[in-house]
C-alpha cells in the first residue's frame, strides 16, 4: 500500500520536530515536507500535493484557517488536520468552514494525531475528545440558562442516523447506499433535520454533531 | 513642543492677580471722579442760568419802574403845562378855585414824586431827571408869577408864549426819555449776553475737561482689557497645550500598554508555551515507548504530563488575557464571540454576541479598542452588577462602528461611579475620535454605547 504523504505546518521548530516523530512512528505515514508559516504551507502543498496537511491554526503572516481555505480550494483531494490550542466553537466552526476534516487540540496531538490523520485520509471527520466536551458544556449551559429546549429531541431516529453519517463525512449517495434509501429521500431527511436544528450548512451540522458527541 | 519650564511661559513671573486688583480700583475711582466732574459742572451751569434769569428779571423790573416814573413825571408836567396855559389864557378860569386847586395839587404831587425817585442814578438818567427838575421849576415859577399878576394883565400873553415853548421842550424831552429807555434795555440785554457767553465758556471748559478725562479713562481701560485678554489667551493656550499633552501621554500610555501586553503574550506563547508543548510530546512518546512492565514509571510520567498540561493551560489563559490571539487568527467578530462564551463559561452571566457584519479588515487599533471595550464592560457587569444576561452588539454603518453592551444587573449611577475601567474605555474611544455613553440607574441594568468613526479606508494597514 502506498504510504500516506503528510505535510507539517507549524511556526515552531520544536513542535514540528515532535509532530514529525509522532507521524513517522506510523509505518503507513511519511512526512514529505515542513512549512514554518501559512504562505509556505500553501506553496509547499501546491508543489508536493500531499494527502494530508497538519496545520497549526495560529501562524504569522497567513494564519492556518486562511491557508487551509486556499489549499482546499486548489487541491480538493488534500485533507487538512487542524491543530489548535483552543477548543472554542469559534475556532472549530471556522476551521470546518475553511474545509478542515479534523480538529485536534495541541495538548492531545501526540495521542490523537495518528487517528486523526487516518480518519482524514479516509475522508472522515475527527475531533479531539476534549473539543466535543467543551462544545457540549457550552451548549448545555446555554440551554439551561436561557431555558430553551434541546432541539435534538425533535429529531426522528432516521434523521438522527442521517445526521451522524453526514457529520462523519459521508455523501448523500453513500448514505443512500448504506441505508437502502433513495438519494432523494436522504436529501429530504437531511434538509428537514437541518431546519429543525436551525443549521446553515455542513460545517454547522458537523459542529452540532461534535457538540452532541455524535462524532468524535 | 518644548517642555522646559519658565522659558516657554509668556506670562511675566510676578503674580498677575495683585496689580489687576489695584488697576480695577483705580479705574473705578476714575470713573466715579469723571461722573462727579460732569455732575458738578451740570449743577453749576443750572445754578448760573437760574441766577442769570433772576438778575435779568430784576434789572428789567427796576428799569421799567424808573422809566415809568420818569415818563409819568413828564406826563404830569405836560398836564401841568396845559393847566397853566388854560389858567393864563382864560381869565375866568384864573379865578376858578377848582383850577387853582388842581394846579396846587399837581405842584405838590410832582414835587413829592421827584423826591421819591431812587438815589443811585446813572449820569444820563440824572441829566434827564435834572431836565425834568428844571422844567418843573420853570413851570412853578411861571405859575407863581401868573398868580401874582392877577387877571387880565398884558404879561398874560407873554406867559402863554412861554408855556407853548416849554411844551415843545417837554415833547423833546419825552423823545430823549424813550431813547434812553431803549438804550437801557439794550445795555441790559448786552450784559446778559456777556454773562451767557461767560457761562458757555465755563461749560465748554468743564465739558472739555470731562471729555479729555473720559478719553483718557477709555484708553486706560482699553489697555487694561487688552492686557487681560492677552493674559487669558495665554492661559487658554497653555491649558489647551497641557490638555493636548495629557491626551497624547495617555494615548501613548494605551499604546505602550497594548504593545507590552502583546510582547509578553507572544513571549509566553512562543517560548514558554512551545517549550511546554514539546515537553508534553516527549513525555507522551516516552510513556508509549516504555515496556509494559514499568507501570510505576508510566504512572509518574502521567503525573508529570498532567502538571505540564495544567501549566500549558495557565500560560495560555494568561497569554490570551494579554493579547487575544483570536483577533489575529479569526478577526474581531469571532474574537468577540469567543469572549462572550469565555465569560459565560467562567461566570454566572450568559452573554449573547451579535457581531456578524463587522468587517474583517479593520485596522488593528480599532479591533483592539472594540475588543477591550467589550471585555471591560462584560468584566464590570460580572463583577459589580450581578447580571444574569448580557448582550453585545457590534454593527457597522457607512461611516462608523457602533458597540453596545447591555446587561440586566442592578445598575449604578454613571456619574458617581466612574472607575478606572470606565476612564480607560473613554480614553481608548476618544483616541479614535469616538464617543462613549453609559446609561444606567440603580435597579435598571446598564447600557454602554460607543461609536467609532471608521478610518477613511477601512482596508488600511491592519
Amino acid at each position: 500500500m502506498k504510504p500516506t504523504r503528510v505535510l507539517l505546518a507549524d511556526d515552531h521548530t520544536l513542535i514540528r520536530a515532535g509532530l514529525r516523530l509522532v507521524v513517522e512512528q506510523q509505518p503507513e505515514f511519511t512526512v514529505v515536507g515542513e512549512a514554518a508559516d501559512g504562505r509556505q504551507a500553501v506553496a509547499l502543498a501546491e508543489s508536493l500535493k500531499p494527502d494530508i496537511v497538519v496545520m497549526d491554526i495560529g501562524m504569522p503572516g497567513l494564519n492556518g484557517i486562511e491557508a487551509c481555505r486556499q489549499i482546499r480550494e486548489s487541491l480538493p483531494d488534500t485533507q487538512v488536520v487542524m491543530l489548535s490550542m483552543h477548543s472554542d466553537e469559534g475556532y472549530v466552526l471556522r476551521a470546518l468552514k475553511a474545509g478542515a476534516r479534523a480538529y485536534l487540540l495541541k495538548d492531545s496531538a501526540e495521542a490523537d494525531l495518528a487517528r486523526a490523520i487516518r480518519a482524514a485520509s479516509e475522508g472522515k471527520s475527527f475531533f479531539s475528545p476534549a473539543v466535543g466536551k467543551v462544545l457540549l458544556e457550552d451548549y448545555m449551559r446555554k440551554l439551561q440558562r436561557t431555558g430553551a429546549e434541546d432541539s435534538y429531541d425533535l429529531l426522528t431516529p432516521r434523521e438522527r442516523e442521517i445526521l451522524q453519517l453526514v457529520a462523519e463525512g459521508q455523501s448523500s449517495k453513500e448514505i443512500a447506499g448504506l441505508l437502502h434509501l433513495s438519494v432523494y429521500t436522504v436529501e429530504t431527511h437531511r434538509a428537514r433535520l437541518m431546519q429543525k436544528l436551525n443549521l446553515r450548512g455542513v460545517p454547522e451540522l458537523i459542529l452540532y454533531a461534535v457538540r452532541k458527541g455524535i462524532v468524535s | 513642543m518644548e517642555t522646559t519650564p519658565g522659558k516657554s511661559n509668556p506670562i511675566p513671573p510676578r503674580d498677575p492677580s495683585l496689580p489687576s486688583h489695584r488697576v480695577r480700583w483705580v479705574l473705578v475711582g476714575a470713573f466715579l471722579g469723571l461722573l462727579g466732574l460732569i455732575f458738578v459742572a451740570g449743577v453749576a451751569a443750572t445754578r448760573t442760568l437760574a441766577e442769570m434769569h433772576r438778575q435779568e428779571q430784576a434789572a428789567r423790573r427796576a428799569l421799567a419802574e424808573r422809566a415809568q416814573t420818569l415818563s409819568g413825571l413828564y406826563l404830569s408836567i405836560q398836564v401841568y403845562n396845559e393847566s397853566i396855559q388854560r389858567y393864563v389864557g382864560y381869565p375866568s378860569a384864573k379865578s376858578d378855585p377848582q383850577v387853582r386847586q388842581q394846579l396846587d395839587r399837581l405842584t405838590a404831587d410832582i414835587g413829592s414824586r421827584l423826591t421819591r425817585y431812587p438815589g443811585n442814578r446813572q449820569p444820563e438818567e440824572a441829566a434827564l431827571l435834572q431836565a425834568v427838575l428844571d422844567l418843573f421849576d420853570r413851570h412853578r415859577d411861571l405859575y407863581q408869577s401868573a398868580r401874582a399878576l392877577g387877571a387880565g394883565a398884558p404879561q398874560g400873553r407873554l406867559i402863554g408864549d412861554q408855556v407853548i415853548t416849554m411844551r415843545a421842550e417837554i415833547l423833546d424831552r419825552s423823545g430823549q426819555l424813550s431813547a434812553w429807555n431803549g438804550r437801557q434795555l439794550q445795555s441790559a440785554d448786552e450784559s446778559l449776553l456777556a454773562e451767557f457767553s461767560r457761562l458757555r465758556a465755563s461749560l465748554t471748559g468743564s465739558l472739555s475737561i470731562a471729555l479729555a478725562a473720559g478719553l483718557l479713562l477709555v484708553l486706560v481701560s482699553m489697555g487694561y482689557i487688552l492686557r487681560l485678554e492677552r493674559q487669558t489667551r495665554g492661559r487658554y493656550r497653555e491649558l489647551a497645550e497641557s490638555r493636548h499633552e495629557l491626551e497624547r501621554l495617555s494615548s501613548s500610555l494605551v499604546d505602550a500598554q497594548e504593545a507590552e501586553r502583546r510582547a509578553i503574550s507572544r513571549e509566553l506563547h512562543d517560548e514558554v508555551g512551545q517549550s511546554l508543548g514539546a515537553l508534553l510530546v516527549d513525555l507522551g512518546r516516552l510513556s508509549t515507548s516504555l515496556p509494559d512492565d514499568r507501570a510505576e514509571i508510566r504512572e509518574r510520567l502521567e503525573r508529570m504530563k498532567s502538571v505540564a498540561e495544567r501549566t500549558v493551560g495557565t500560560v495560555r489563559d494568561i497569554a490570551l488575557l494579554l493579547r487575544p490571539s483570536m483577533l489575529d487568527d479569526l478577526g474581531l467578530a469571532a474574537a468577540l464571540e469567543w469572549q462572550g462564551r469565555e465569560v459565560s463559561r467562567r461566570s454566572e452571566m450568559e452573554v449573547a454576541v451579535q457581531a456578524e457584519n463587522v468587517p474583517d479588515d479593520l485596522p488593528d487599533e480599532y479591533k483592539i479598542c472594540v475588543y477591550r471595550l467589550v471585555q471591560e464592560a462584560l468584566h464590570n457587569a460580572v463583577r459589580h452588577s450581578q447580571a444574569r444576561n448580557a448582550r453585545v452588539r457590534v454593527s457597522t454603518s457607512g461611516s462608523g462602528i457602533a458597540i453596545e453592551v447591555s446587561d440586566d444587573g442592578h445598575g449604578f449611577h454613571p456619574e458617581r461611579s466612574r472607575g478606572l475601567g470606565i476612564l480607560g474605555m473613554e480614553e481608548r474611544v476618544k483616541r479614535l475620535g469616538g464617543t462613549l455613553h453609559i446609561r444606567s440607574a440603580p435597579g435598571q441594568g446598564a447600557v454602554l454605547r460607543a461609536e467609532l468613526p471608521l478610518p477613511v479606508s477601512a482596508g488600511a494597514p491592519a
